[in-house]
């Protein structure tokens, strides 16, 4: 199986707190990697590593969108991004006073080109492109299916329509790599449901996904492999079933996960 | 309701027509004239200005530094090389921006208040300058003598006809209300057009939420540059005007109560609208001309006026605190792909 993401012996100090210590595994293109851990385990701060916004204290990320290698640890986000990695964000950042739209189209930034003088002058190669980024985004809009909200205010959708329109701006920056962090937190059975069906529709499009998430149910059913972090350390690796049966995944979450996982 | 909205469209045509004509009625006034122009020098300086707190959520206290810059720019070249106002305009815009970007490429990493910190040093040292480097600026005597505008097209009317002689030469208020009209409108039409483009979506992000901005593709850095450089090229523009019109300046000019004063009318027309940085310039102005006859009248100085600015913003943040038009990239919402799509998506839904 082909990596499209090795992380390998990545640490994360803050101050005196090892939010990852010596955290190593591999993220097998065209499938869905699960990374679970109880609170606190260094999750997302995996993700802040991997997305350009902390740079590792130690080991090396390599991202392997095409036929070449990368040692891509401590590059910007922007970087990142045009790179090919996409993600969201467990607290939901949109850019909120702005229209479901445009919170799409500045997804398109890392791919279209137009500058000051374009924008004054209005050239025709400068309103070409902004015909084209409004059919990205529209595009992509109705993949998540938010399509007929596009001109509503991003602040005015509903919390799990707030989570599609994240992940509609991840995807129209033409992700490789795709890191959703707890997409379903806050979302009803329903909304859970469709997320499901969005996930595997992402991976259709050739987009490898990594799913931090809380609902144990969830991450089982969906995905491949799984990666679980306990206190910054990566206690077990495996398939769904394998996990489940860990010992010491299940004492990690003792008392709390471990009844319904 | 749809009344009053179909009446506003010809009405703002109306407003426009006699605004363009006011200077040829026989009502027309001296002073009232100065006023206006004064109003569309700081129209121009609160759209400039606007693009870094309401477009980029960075509080620059400095402004005025690069208004400054662009009025001694032109005042200089000028009295010294006696350069044509159209070659000083793009030379003082050049000028502005590039000081933006040595301002802006060390202080632009750091986050927040320190920014604003730095512009506001920035500010004061540029007044320092031009008060102590006499071999330059004259200090505090300032530059008098500053020739006004001209329109000199006698190169072209000699070759037509030997007698001929195309020059006009800028005095009094009228055609210094028409040439800052006419600036007020470019700069409108500029930032209207950059709002509603990938630039001014940019900043936008940045503004709403910098680090998801970048995990968007925004490179934070390149585009801070870019909106302090465009923001003080217009500073510098208005900065050229001020001194071909007023025809003097001194330092004393551009302390920072007129940072202040710009970044006043920002917040009071809606930090990032454009139409609200108008109407900021437009009230705060009009306001402060009542103030300097109404505060002598009182037995205050002149600059208490500035306590009544500070009364507005407290009374803003406390009733209103988003300014007079809180919306954001108005320009977006009626441009013709959106409003396509508008259509495309409404027979979508019935269709
Ligand atoms: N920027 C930071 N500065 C200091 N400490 C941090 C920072 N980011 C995270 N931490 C700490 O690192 C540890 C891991 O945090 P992280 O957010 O990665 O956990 P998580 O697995 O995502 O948890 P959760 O399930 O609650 O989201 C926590 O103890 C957290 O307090
Ligand atoms: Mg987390």
């Amino acid at each position: 199986m082909e990596a499209i993401l090795r992380v390998d012996g990545v640490s994360k100090k803050f101050g005196g707190l090892m939010a990852l210590s010596d955290v190593t595994f591999d993220v097998a293109r065209g499938r869905i990697l699960g990374l679970i851990g109880p609170n606190g385990a260094g999750k997302t701060t995996m993700f802040n590593c991997v997305a350009g916004l902390y740079r590792p204290t130690e080991g090396t990320i390599v991202f392997r969108p095409g036929a070449r290698d990368q040692q891509v640890q401590g590059e910007k986000p922007e970087k990142m991004t045009a790179l090919g990695v996409a993600r969201t964000f467990q607290n939901i950042r949109l850019f909120s006073s702005l229209t479901v739209l445009d919170n799409v189209r500045i997804g398109r930034h890392c791919r279209t080109f137009s500058n000051f003088f374009g924008a004054v002058l209005r050239t025709r190669a400068q309103r070409a492109e902004e015909k084209r980024i409004i059919d990205d985004a529209m595009q992509w809009l109705d993949f998540v299916g938010l399509g007929g909200n596009a001109l509503q205010s991003a602040a005015s959708l509903s919390y799990g329509d707030q989570r599609r329109l994240e992940i509609a701006r991840a995807l129209a920056t033409d992700p490789k790599l795709l890191l959703l962090d707890e997409p379903a937190a806050g979302m009803n059975p329903k909304e859970t449901e469709s997320l499901v069906d969005l996930v595997y529709a992402i991976l259709e499009k050739d987009v490898t996904v990594v799913l931090i998430e809380h609902d144990m149910k969830l991450v089982m059913r969906i995905c491949e492999h799984l990666v679980v972090l306990d206190h910054g350390v990566k206690i077990a690796e495996g398939a769904p079933a394998a996990i489940r049966e860990n010992p010491e995944v299940i004492e990690a979450y003792l008392g709390k996960g471990a009844a319904h996982a | 309701m749809r009344g009053v909205t179909a009446l506003l469209g010809p009405l703002k045509y109306l407003l426009l027509a006699a605004a363009l004509a006011y200077p040829l009625t026989p009502v027309s006034d001296v002073y009232v004239l100065h006023v206006l122009v004064l109003i569309m020098v700081y129209m121009v300086l609160a759209m400039g200005l606007n693009i870094m707190p309401g477009f980029c959520g960075l509080l620059d206290l400095g402004y005025v530094g690069f208004y400054g810059i662009g009025a001694y720019t032109a005042g200089l070249l000028t009295l010294n090389y006696d350069l044509s106002f159209w070659v000083i305009v793009p030379l003082a815009v050049v000028n502005g921006a590039l000081w933006g970007v040595i301002l802006g490429a060390p202080t632009l990493r750091l986050v927040g208040d320190y920014f604003a910190i730095v512009t506001f040093g920035f500010s004061e040292l540029v007044v320092l300058f031009l008060t102590n480097e006499i071999w330059l600026t004259r200090g505090p005597l300032g530059l008098p003598g500053i020739a006004p505008v001209s329109l000199d097209l006698s190169w072209l009317s000699t070759l037509l006809h030997p007698e001929w002689n195309w020059r006009y030469d800028f005095y009094g208020e009228t055609p210094y209300y028409y040439l800052g009209f006419l600036m007020v409108t470019v700069i409108y039409v500029v930032m209207r057009r950059v709002e509603d483009s990938r630039l001014g979506r940019a900043w936008l992000a940045i503004r709403e939420d910098p680090m998801a901005a970048a995990s968007s593709g925004v490179n934070l850095f390149e585009y801070k540059i870019i909106a302090f450089a465009v923001s003080s090229g217009i500073g510098a523009l208005a900065g050229a005007f001020f001194a071909r019109w007023t025809m003097f300046l001194s330092p004393d000019m551009f302390k920072f109560w007129e940072s202040f004063l710009v970044l006043c009318m920002v917040v009071l027309g809606g930090l990032g609208n454009i139409r609200g940085a108008l109407i900021g310039a437009a009230v705060l102005i009009s306001l402060g001309e009542v103030l300097r006859v109404v505060l002598p009248g009182l037995g205050l100085p002149a600059e208490t006026r500035f306590l009544a600015y500070g009364l507005i913003m407290v009374l803003i943040m406390r009733f209103r605190p988003g300014g007079f038009f809180t919306a954001v990239a108005e320009s977006t919402l009626t441009s013709p792909l959106i409003m396509d799509l508008r259509r495309t998506l409404a027979a979508r839904k019935t269709g």
